[in-house]
């Protein structure tokens, strides 16, 4: 009899030893959400306004996160620093990545881009592959992020715009990292944050369609709009 | 009785598991490094060449099927008879009739090179290919219709498996087959090599030539690439219908204007026309614009400041010795001609 209990109460310690490293193992999920301003962003059809007034539908939003920190309430930081995420407004699941546990974090923080290690090392696989027409073949760089469209006050054909910003090099490095820092009672399974696609506009220096509907490489304008749109998220209560 | 079948049914099993092991591994590929030359730039360690993987290289190279409208395959801009530039064209045929906007250089000593393209723009060779398959007026297709398209094909998933064994097919190791077929294409058994070696000699007009070319030329154009891979201006003007600003497309910096990376001078008799849009149609224009019709500027190489005299008389013994740089077991090569050909046929070489 008492064996028996005996053996019962270490099944019973088993389970829980079982739940708790599963719960252990358990992954918080991050979410990006897209908006233009407070309106959800659905790509083609809707029309939205930039604060200089200039309408604009959107046809395409992607962009690489990297370099993933986590900190928690201990301040201790676990980094992801070898995967790489294409979020793509097109495919739902590419919104949502699954973190290794990390509850009660306090910070999180994560580059927009692809670090230069990346850029100069031959072909990549897995999100990284060129195949995702995420990369300048004559110029060898990523693309770090895309927001292509129409407006009407654009001049470029078909009245299309087009920003790809990219660029790893010293003096034109497009590369940004982003530091949220979160609710004290954000234990949330799924952590959404925002990506507000009018702050690519105006949230450092104002970018009017009408004036640079094209960014095609590194540089000056592409290192703007990486400083403007480095401004994009948020994280949503 | 009954054991001795069973041991031997055990040992065939061993050996032949022992065999299909041996037959399912690549076998390696020596990379030789010419004598007296420098150190590659690429690292074979990452993509090590083997048999099956430059056969594999060579078909992807010598397929049309990866273009658009499956017409055009590297080898109609790169042909082996030319040097792998394409031959007698200022610049080439692409996709639906389109032109590149630059001369196909030669492919040969890539092992050497730290940046592609006139403008070096393309920093490892492994990502070369990717411009090509791309761009409108070469290949025009996507890099995803690429890959699907050799997934698709039992003699392409057959070749990756005893190249790559059983990794997927991806974008990278489809590069990295066409990177060992062109890392091999080194050429270094010109006359001038043989020379070099002691086994032949130069007639006196090629070494009249060699010293000329020694004074003059060696300080861009030095052994044994006949290029320090640099980039420089040479005064060219530019084309106002191409508006090609060379090296500063790449680095964006006023004093890249118009620079181009200095090309190899090997083979150079067969890759005519020349200079980075073909405009020169012989090498006696090239040597013009040296000594007269260069447009001289700040920005012009410091080696041209005072552009480069050479006499008539010159240019004959240049050009003697220019041709001794001909490599004709490169371009006869069976090993690198199309699969199941030992030279390319003429009707591969329309364009
Ligand atoms: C339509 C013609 C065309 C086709 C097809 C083509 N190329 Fe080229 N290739 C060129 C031209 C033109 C250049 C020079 C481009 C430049 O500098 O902007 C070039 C440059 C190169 C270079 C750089 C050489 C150097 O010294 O910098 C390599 C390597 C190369 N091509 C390989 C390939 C491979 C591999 C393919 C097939 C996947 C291919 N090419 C298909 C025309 C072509
Ligand atoms: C200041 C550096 C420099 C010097 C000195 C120089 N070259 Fe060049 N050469 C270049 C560059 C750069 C190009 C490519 C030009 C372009 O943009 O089209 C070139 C192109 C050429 C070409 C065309 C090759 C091809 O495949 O298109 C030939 C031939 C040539 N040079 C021969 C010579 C000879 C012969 C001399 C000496 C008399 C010489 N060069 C001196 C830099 C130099």
């Amino acid at each position: 009899m008492q064996k028996r209990v005996c053996k019962q109460w270490s099944q019973l310690f088993l389970v829980l030893i079982l739940v708790m490293g599963l719960r252990q193992a358990s992954a918080q999920t991050l979410q990006f959400v897209h908006a233009v301003g407070n309106a959800p962003l659905v790509l083609f059809d809707s029309v939205y306004y930039n604060r200089f007034g200039e309408p604009f539908v959107v046809n395409k939003f992607k962009y690489y996160i990297s370099g993933i920190e986590l900190t928690d309430d201990k301040q201790s930081t676990t980094s992801l620093s070898d995967k790489y995420f294409l979020i793509n407004e097109e495919d739902s699941a590419s919104k949502i990545i699954t973190l290794p546990i990390k509850h009660n974090l306090r910070k999180i923080s994560f580059l927009i881009g692809v670090d230069s290690a990346r850029n100069v090392s031959g072909v990549q696989t897995g999100s990284l592959d060129p195949m995702n027409a995420m990369f300048w073949t004559w110029n060898s760089g990523y693309v770090f992020a895309k927001l292509e469209g129409q407006s009407e006050v654009s001049p470029a054909p078909q009245h299309s715009f087009s920003w790809h910003v990219g660029g790893f090099r010293q003096k034109e490095n497009a590369l940004r990292r982003i530091t949220l820092e979160l609710p004290p009672d954000g234990n949330l399974d799924t952590l959404r944050i925002k990506a507000d696609l009018l702050q690519w506009f105006d949230a450092l220096r104002p970018l009017k369609i009408a004036i640079t509907p094209v960014c095609h490489q590194p540089g000056e304008l592409a290192t703007r709009l990486a400083d403007n749109y480095a401004r994009m998220f948020s994280v949503l209560q | 009785m009954k054991g001795r079948i069973i041991i031997l049914v055990i040992s065939l099993t061993l050996a032949g598991i022992a065999w299909v092991d041996i037959a399912s591994k690549p076998k390696p590929l020596p990379f030789v490094v010419p004598k007296g030359w420098p150190k590659p730039q690429y690292d074979f360690s990452k993509n090590p060449l083997t048999d099956e993987g430059f056969e594999l290289g060579r078909k992807l190279f010598y397929d049309e099927k990866l273009s658009k409208d499956s017409t055009i395959s590297c080898a109609s801009c790169h042909q082996q008879f030319g040097a792998f530039a394409t031959y007698d064209h200022n610049l080439s045929h692409g996709y639906n009739n389109s032109l590149t906007t630059r001369n196909a250089p030669s492919l040969q000593n890539l092992a050497w090179q730290k940046a592609f393209m006139w403008d070096g723009g393309i920093t490892h060779l492994d990502l070369q290919p990717l411009a090509p398959l791309t761009a409108p007026n070469e290949m025009g297709e996507t890099i995803d219709r690429v890959i699907k398209k050799i997934s698709r094909d039992t003699a392409y998933r057959r070749m990756f498996k005893a190249a790559f064994g059983n990794q997927p097919i991806n974008t990278k190791l489809t590069m990295m087959a066409l990177s060992q077929y062109m890392l091999l294409l080194v050429s270094s058994n010109s006359k001038y090599d043989q020379v070099m070696r002691g086994e032949a000699s130069f007639n006196l007009p090629e070494k009249l030539g060699y010293e000329i070319f020694n004074q003059k030329c060696t300080g861009c154009h030095p052994p044994p690439f006949f290029t320090d891979f640099s980039y420089r201006n040479t005064g060219l003007r530019l084309d106002t219908t191409l508006n090609d600003s060379g090296r500063m497309k790449i680095t964006r910096e006023s004093k890249d204007s118009m620079a181009f990376k200095v090309p190899s001078l090997r083979n150079v008799a067969l890759t005519f026309p020349y200079g980075h849009d073909g405009r020169f149609f012989s090498l006696y224009n090239v040597y013009d614009h040296y000594r007269s019709k260069m447009n001289v500027s700040k920005q012009t190489d410091s080696l041209l400041q005072k552009k480069l005299p050479i006499s008539n008389y010159e240019t004959g013994q240049l050009t003697a010795f220019l041709r001794t740089l001909t490599d004709s077991s490169f371009i006869k090569n069976p090993m690198f001609a199309p699969p199941g050909y030992d030279v390319t046929p003429d009707f591969m070489n329309l364009h």
